[in-house]
């Protein structure tokens, strides 16, 4: 047996906890310490950003104060300054002794007052409150004696005496007794009183303010700004800033105080970014990186908002931050989480270099909007580049939608019709069998309604049908018409631009495929095969290659098209590079493109399912003509255009030949190799298959495929698509780790979101099919690449990032025009969709693309075609119709331009829609904010003697209209730069001619007009030149008067005229 | 593919299992420590047993005790202060764990979006895990209520007098082995499952393996029927007219009375076995009623489907072994 070990210590009683206990105590109390540390900054890192804010800010404010206190300083010691301040004090000197008097009166009435208030408050509420003891008594026999007792009690009570001690004259004092009538009477007296004597004081003291007014005006103009006193105010918040979650909430419209249905906006930015609270900084205050001193800091998110005008626009109480920027408004646990960039966060920030996403976010109807640039680029980009073929968005290229829809209402109101004439039928049948007279009428008469109505159904079709022919004719493809590929392009040609796209124009349109050779020839037989085969294109000798390509630069082709490559490349990219397009089209087809890009071989019927060739017109019975008088066919319209954007020029068949022969010249020495197997039919079979498998039919029109819709995904709500429902396919770690597809390493998780995903997909669309198996070109993504420049991708990136499903937003955020807005977001799209701004300025701040070639630039910008910023103010809405219907404003004389004959330049003829048209003229009035409907104003007919002082004035040798305005007179007009004054009746406003005439530079900077023609005298414009003796009396306005003579001018008034102006005959 | 260790931290780093990592931890520790205890309460007993002067004075209910130790001690301080220690370190651990890890909140919730793999709470991913291999409303509904009220039972089918109130493995060792088995064995093994496994479209991805949500996955199972090809060819001969076009289900139905009802029988004898296979336990056996005893080996049997199902599952593709038209098993 081992030896009894001694019994060991009862573990519980003997053991003592005690350091335990105080390690635990210990670190229990550093626990709390450091929570409430937490609570205080670790919680909260914006109080850092706010002690960080008060500390720079109330240092820059300082140095502003200081330097306004000196100006203020050398302000005070300006003679204008001291003129003004003594005239204060020379005022305020003489209205002193007066003023002194009121203020005593005002005192003493003071003092009256307070020395009843008290008695007179008293007995005020003793006698209401016994009035209304009697009154509460019932007037009946029973309470008589009750309510006598009461009265009694109530006359005691105001028949009472009050002894009160009435001041008199400062420090004197007297005995006056009042009862409660009296108390009354003297209070609203005294009232009444003081009332006066400040009305009295205000009075006197008038010329003391006219004088201060005029010094803090004179202050203001000379030092604008804020002052000492505001920029001290602004210090002393500044300085005292007491950490605050500074916070934006918008409650929905129409609800209240803690509104609980969600949709509300809570935006907290503020509290870091200071600089935007407006309670802060106040607007005249803007404060950068740089004057706040933090040059170099990457964490200074102290500035005020860079573009004011955006928030001007949006009120930041109303839209808060977040509405635009992305984010999570409530976030301020960290930078991560409050720019929403933390995982799953449905609306992270967006990027600088697609912040204007955010303006897509509610102006997702929009064709154009101002300030946001990049996103009007990537719109532009989303036509021009034929997304829009194969991706449906909301908006573009919809009017096979909007076709659609009307002849759905048509036909349900076809149906309407039949329905009430079975109606009336019945309706009169009862008549006929009712019982009384009364009964037959009521029949009878809704009989006669329902016809009625049927009448006005019959007015709505006949505006829908209407409609139904314009969006007909409106359609346009984005690409084009590969119907004519036989007669329009070189055989060869074909399949080399299918295959190497970007390497025979890396500016190209079309996006480039990836497809393999057997691919390649195959679809190009198709085209080929399918293409119509007749009727042959006129053959055109050959024109005059120097001429044309003067024609060429000058007519305004270069709005649309460019020309040259590399440096040499000049001209704009909503249309292709012609640089080698004499390698691609026949002669032939081009000029008779040229002349009339409208023109096309066979049209096509939609009703039938096939191009009407002139066969199919014998036997109907029919000549083999088809233009817009000519556009049905057996009843049912038929596509009787070339459903291209590019607009007639109106040359003649000699200009269209040189210009052709020109383009002609435009070829490189290529050899293209031998395409036998185009004419192979059994490719023919294959080539189909692939071109609907790749979607061409989207942007090109082809026989056989002309209803082949688009085959993209709807990309309207695009920028929506929450992260985990972008397949990054076997990119995904490599997404998530930073891993770009090229191999180079980005940060972490830089481009796994939405942005990165639609950057990368637009740059290579293959990216996400990486290591994916895919053998047979059947498999493979049918989405071409783009091939975009970097500003480019970032331009698209930023429109697609925006396009949000519109139901994540607060309807009242959404941007829904109505009115005059919305004719201009209407009008935008057409503009959009034709290009008007290649050749026009139409917004303020807005360049086409004309202004920037370089033969427009300095002096040659008169050759520019005009600015339309004020396009609907200056001319007539209907001359404006008339003008857009045809801008030649002649059907015999076309190869001109209606207004502006002088300019090489030319407004072509776009064959627009009525519809087109009046949206169009309603854009211009809007736009110039006119009322979208015109009456024109009555003006005064002249009297002799003012046509006389108008003639001279119109032809005075300081400014002879005539030396540049045209006349018609081929002699004068050949060195004419403006306008026929004979169109001025027709054409122009009144309104704007005065404003025009008075202050041309003004409305445009840089036109020939002069301005200073006119000076403001005494309320009237006055010619600022020699006048003659006639006009020396003459009292009335005289630039009016000169508007009145021009709406007066005729062909014969104007012949006088022109032997009048010596500079005018061309000398 | 293996080897993403970057996306294992993030798994483990990721606030919501914070519970479940710290159970890896914990709850072996605390498993070793108890029977630590327990081994050395054991060894004591044994000491007071073997002497029988000693075996007089303690009796075998209570603590077991040495000579020198006080028999009863005052619950204040001795008990208060050991819980006021404990209550302590509790609050100093939560209030770390409240400042160091925010609540992981994600964007507000959209019915359209749902998250991708979609998990409970890390309390009930043990339960979410099961809904791989029951119907819903075995899993969900059936054996959770097994579960709540089993435990609710352990009171009454517990015939064994000693080991209460201090640990010991000699003499709860049947008790213990349960609570190993279907706690740590079962429960806890689910939940680290559930958490670390499960990926997106809840897939079963390895440790270290990349939660791609495109995983395509080739998971053929099959009912035991279907192994063994009931179809209802023989019972059609002897149903009634009415019944001739449910042979099929018939047939279904009947078969998987018998590898149920086997399971039934095999483990029903196995744990028999089990609580009769020492003199002490056969001794604790004799004191149980019948009541208690059926009570018992129906909570064990359902127990041991658990682990049963999970290895038919994913060793054999074995999906049901009984399928009715209103619950399949």
């Amino acid at each position: 047996m081992p030896p009894q070990q001694p019994p060991p210590q009862d573990p519980i009683t003997s053991r003592s906890l005690a350091g335990i206990m105080l390690i635990a105590a210990l670190l229990l109390i550093a626990v709390l310490g450091w929570s409430l540390y937490n609570e205080e900054f670790g919680l909260r890192p914006w109080r850092a950003y706010q002690a960080r804010f008060s500390h720079v800010y109330s240092r820059y404010l300082e140095k502003r104060l200081a330097e306004r206190r000196t100006a203020e300083v050398s302000l005070r010691n300006r003679p204008e300054y001291k003129k003004l301040e003594a005239a204060v004090e020379a005022v305020s000197e003489k209205v002193l002794p007066e003023d002194e008097k009121i203020e005593q009166q005002i005192q003493l009435a003071t003092a009256q007052r307070a020395a009843m208030l008290h008695t007179f408050q008293t007995v005020r509420s003793y006698v209401g409150a016994l009035t209304y003891d009697y009154e509460e008594v019932p007037n009946t026999p029973a309470y008589r004696s009750e309510k006598q007792s009461k009265f009694r009690a109530m006359q005691k009570a105001r028949e009472q005496k009050h002894v009160v001690n009435w001041p008199v004259a400062p420090g004197k004092y007297v005995q006056r007794s009042f009862d409660y009538v009296q108390l009354n009477n003297e209070f609203n007296v005294l009232l009444d009183d003081k009332a006066e004597f400040l009305a009295e004081r205000g009075k006197v003291d008038a010329p003391v303010k006219a004088a201060q007014d005029k010094l803090t005006a004179y202050v203001h103009k000379t030092l604008p700004g804020l002052n000492v006193a505001q920029l001290e105010g602004l210090l002393a918040k500044a300085r005292s800033l007491t950490f605050e979650v500074h916070q934006i909430y918008v409650y929905p419209p129409g609800s209240f105080l803690n509104y609980l249905g969600g949709g509300s906006l809570v935006d907290r930015c503020q509290t870091c970014h200071m600089g935007m609270d407006p309670n802060l900084v106040p607007a005249q205050v803007k404060l950068t990186k740089a004057n706040l001193g933090l040059a170099k800091s990457h964490n200074a998110p102290f500035t005020t908002h860079p573009e004011p005008i955006l928030l001007k626009l949006h009120p930041i109480n109303k839209f808060g931050c977040s509405t635009c920027h992305g984010g999570n408004g409530w976030g301020l646990d960290s930078v991560r989480i409050a720019h929403g960039r933390n995982a799953h966060w449905p609306s992270p920030l967006y990027y600088p270099s697609n912040i204007e996403a955010g303006c897509q976010n509610c102006h997702a109807a929009d064709a154009w909007t101002p300030y946001a640039q990049v996103l009007n680029r990537g719109r532009y980009l989303f036509r021009v580049k034929g997304c829009m073929g194969c991706h449906k968005y909301s908006g573009f290229d919809n009017q096979k939608e909007q076709l659609t829809d009307a002849e759905h209402l048509i036909e349900d109101l076809d149906r309407e019709k039949t329905a009430n004439v079975e109606e009336a039928r019945e309706l009169n049948h009862e008549g006929d069998n009712a019982a009384t007279n009364a009964e037959a009428e009521h029949f009878y008469g809704e009989a006669t309604d329902l016809t009625v109505e049927n009448a006005k159904i019959d007015t709505h079709l006949t505006v829908l049908e209407s409609k139904a022919r314009d969006l007909f004719e409106e359609f346009k493809t984005v690409g084009p018409d590969l119907k004519e590929a036989r007669l329009k392009l070189r055989k060869d040609w074909i399949p080399y631009w299918i295959a190497q796209t970007h390497q025979f124009d890396p500016d190209a349109q079309m996006p480039q495929f990836k497809l393999e050779p057997y691919q390649v020839k195959a679809i190009s037989a198709f085209i080929w095969q399918d293409a119509l085969k007749g009727p042959p294109v006129p053959t055109q000798p050959r024109g005059n290659v120097a001429r044309g390509k003067k024609l060429f630069m000058e007519r305004g082709c270069l709005a649309c098209h460019s020309i040259d490559i590399g440096n040499q490349r000049i001209g704009g990219d909503f249309a292709d590079n012609l640089s080698r397009v004499g390698e691609k089209d026949k002669y032939d087809y081009m000029v008779r493109f040229i002349h009339d890009p409208q023109l096309r071989s066979e049209p096509y019927d939609p009703f039938l399912h096939k191009d009407l060739s002139p066969a199919d017109y014998k036997k109907a019975g029919l000549p083999f003509i088809f233009d817009a008088q000519h556009s049905t066919f057996e009843g049912h319209q038929i596509e009787w255009e070339d459903p291209t954007v590019m607009p007639s020029f109106r040359l003649s068949w000699q200009d269209a030949r040189d210009i052709a022969s020109f383009l002609e010249t435009q070829r490189t020495g290529m050899k293209y190799p031998s395409v036998s197997y185009m004419n192979d039919p059994k490719l023919f079979a294959q080539g189909k298959a692939w071109v609907e498998f790749y979607g061409c039919a989207g942007c090109h029109e082809i026989a056989g495929l002309e209803n082949q819709g688009r085959i993209g995904t709807e990309l309207t709500h695009e920028g929506s698509k929450p992260l985990s429902r972008l397949d990054f396919g076997f990119m995904l770690t490599k997404s998530e780790e930073g891993i770009l597809p090229d191999g180079k390493k980005a940060k972490h998780g830089s481009w796994h979101n939405l942005r990165g995903f639609i950057e990368q997909k637009l740059r290579n669309p293959e990216v996400y099919d990486v290591d994916r198996y895919r053998p047979n070109p059947e498999g493979r993504l049918h989405m071409p690449t783009p091939v975009l420049s970097h500003s480019d991708l970032e331009a698209l990136t930023t429109f697609l990032l925006g396009s949000i499903d519109d139901a994540t937003l607060p309807p009242y955020y959404i941007y829904k025009p109505k009115g005059e807005a919305a004719a201009i977001q209407k009008g935008w799209w057409i503009v959009a969709e034709y290009n008007c701004m290649g050749c026009h300025q139409i917004a303020v701040g807005q360049k086409s693309v004309l202004q920037t070639l370089p033969m427009y630039q300095g002096p040659n910008s008169v050759n520019l075609p005009p600015v339309l910023t004020f396009e609907g103010a200056r001319v007539q809405p209907q001359w404006l119709k008339k003008f857009l219907a045809n801008p030649a404003l002649s059907t015999t004389d076309t190869n001109r331009d209606g207004v502006r004959r002088y300019l090489k330049v030319r407004m072509p003829t776009f064959f627009f829609t009525r519809d087109q048209i009046r949206t169009l003229v309603s854009f211009f009035d809007a736009m110039s904010s006119q009322p979208l409907q015109y009456i024109p104003p009555k003006l005064k007919p002249l009297t002799p003697q003012e046509t006389q002082i108008a003639r001279a004035i119109f032809t005075s040798p300081a400014a002879p209209c005539l030396k540049c305005h045209m006349t018609g007179v081929a002699v004068h007009d050949k060195h004419a730069s403006a306008p026929n004054l004979l169109l001025a009746k027709e054409r122009l406003r009144p309104a704007w001619t005065l404003q025009w005439i008075t202050n041309p530079a003004a409305m445009a900077p840089g036109t020939a007009m002069p301005s200073g023609l006119f000076r403001r005298e005494n309320g009237r414009w006055v010619f600022n030149g020699p006048l003659p003796p006639i006009a020396k009396n003459y009292k009335g306005d005289m630039a009016k008067l000169l508007v009145r003579y021009l709406f007066e001018m005729t062909p014969a008034e104007q012949q006088k005229l022109l032997s009048r102006t010596p500079s005018a005959s061309g000398t | 593919m293996l080897g993403n260790w970057h996306q294992l931290w993030v798994i483990i780093s990721n606030p919501d299992n914070v519970p479940v990592v710290a159970l890896i931890v914990l709850v072996p520790f605390f498993t070793w420590y108890a029977l630590r205890q327990a081994k050395a309460n054991d060894r004591l007993i044994a000491k007071l047993e073997a002497d029988p002067e000693l075996a007089r004075t303690h009796h075998r209910k209570t603590q077991p005790y040495h000579p020198s130790w006080q028999k009863e001690v005052h619950v204040w301080p001795y008990l208060l202060r050991i819980e006021l220690l404990a209550a302590i370190i509790v609050t100093v651990v939560l209030l770390v764990w409240a400042l160091t890890i925010n609540a992981p909140l994600e964007q507000p919730a959209n019915a359209a979006i749902t998250m991708n793999p979609a998990k409970a709470p890390w309390y009930f991913l043990g339960l979410q895990e099961m809904l791989e291999y029951f119907d819903p409303w075995i899993a969900g509904v059936l054996m959770p209520t097994f579960i709540v009220l089993g435990l609710m039972a352990i009171p009454f089918i517990d015939a064994n007098p000693l080991g209460n109130g201090y640990y010991t493995y000699k003499q709860r060792r049947f008790a213990i082995w349960t609570f190993l088995a279907g706690f740590e064995g079962i429960w806890l093994v689910l939940t680290l499952i559930g958490t670390f496994i499960r990926g997106p479209g809840f897939m079963w991805f390895w440790p270290t393996e990349t939660w791609d949500p495109d995983r395509v996955e080739f998971i053929a199972t099959r009912n035991l029927d279907q192994m063994f090809g009931v179809n209802g060819k023989w019972l059609v001969h002897i149903l009634p007219a009415s019944q001739k076009p449910y042979a099929d289900l018939w047939a279904k139905g009947l078969f998987g009375i018998i590898p149920v009802g086997l399971y039934f029988l095999v483990a029903g004898w196995l744990f028999y076995k089990i609580i009769t296979s020492t003199p002490f336990s056969r001794k604790i056996f004799r004191r149980m009623s019948l009541l208690q005893v059926v009570v018992m080996e129906i909570l064990l049997i359902v127990m041991l489907s658990m682990p049963l199902t999970f290895f038919m599952r994913n060793l054999f593709r074995i999906k049901y072994v009984w399928e009715t038209p209103w619950f399949n098993l």
